[in-house]
């Protein structure tokens, strides 16, 4: 699985948290508008209490786009200003039958 | 004796001296030496804000003008749209960072969603310092897809 490689010393993998949060949250779910915007939030919220349990110094900011299957497309792109060595990113991507998840999890390092 | 003191050093409970002045060729041998190992020990520069702060209005107009100038005329092209996304987000960064302000690090984040009646709901949330680390979005609607922009910014020292 995905795995960030965040400074020298530290590599977590936060696909695979991210993972079995998307999972617990949608698993076989169809995409229903009233219930999407608490999804969203507890996916993200989810992923967020893992990482922040892994007791690392860093800084998280994750996104999640739930979107419903319709064969329309879906780009993102994201660009960053930051320190190579200690920060880092992953993305990670989920479907099921009617809904489409991407999670997108940047760490940001805390000098201490 | 009566005398200016040229140097001085200063040990403070916690904090590393100041690295002496090598020369420049010297340095860099001792860099490439050290590697990757060694952390550099910068002086306590005792700031504990930015100087020029980060200033969402400001951003949140560039990012605006930035989406509505790139996008206004272009029609959803599934061929296109990954490299359109990829340099909208690289042209806000660059806008971004020539606004100069003072120790931020920052992640742009932009999504392109083509307009097929579906529903999509975006949602973030981050764990920061509240006090200096912010975030601002913009969004460009079109008639066949919709451009939302993320830009957050980090305080780091």
């Amino acid at each position: 699985s995905q795995s960030v490689a965040v400074g020298e010393h530290a590599i977590f993998s936060s696909s695979d948290t991210s993972c079995a949060c998307i999972e617990s949250v949608l698993g076989k779910a169809d995409y229903n508008h009233n219930k999407v915007n608490q999804w969203t939030a507890a996916i993200v919220e989810q992923s967020l209490t893992h990482l922040v349990k892994l007791g690392k110094t860093y800084k998280y900011i994750v996104t999640c786009a739930v979107m419903q299957k319709s064969g329309a497309g879906l780009h993102t792109a994201s660009s960053c200003f930051w320190d190579t060595t200690t920060d880092g990113t992953c993305t990670v991507r989920w479907e099921n039958r009617t809904m489409n998840c991407i999670v997108n999890v940047f760490a940001v390092a805390i000098i201490l | 004796m009566k005398g200016k003191r040229t140097q001085s050093n200063y040990e403070a409970l916690g904090t590393a001296p100041m690295e002496e002045c090598f020369s420049n060729s010297m340095k860099t041998k001792l860099l490439s030496f050290r590697a990757s190992r060694a952390k550099i020990r910068y002086a306590n520069t005792y700031r504990l804000e930015s100087h020029n702060k980060f200033r969402d209005y400001l951003v949140r107009d560039k990012a605006q003008a930035i989406l509505t100038n790139k996008l206004q005329q272009a029609k959803y092209d599934g061929v296109s749209s990954p490299s359109l996304c990829a340099s909208i987000s690289e042209e806000i960064l660059k806008a971004v960072k020539e606004l100069d302000f003072d120790r931020y690090k920052y992640v742009v984040s932009v999504l392109i969603v083509e307009k097929a009646g579906q529903a999509i709901n975006v949602a973030s949330r981050c764990v920061w310092d509240v006090q200096r680390d912010t975030w601002i979005s913009a969004k460009c609607e079109t008639e066949t897809f919709i451009a939302l922009a993320l830009v957050m910014a980090c305080y780091y020292e």
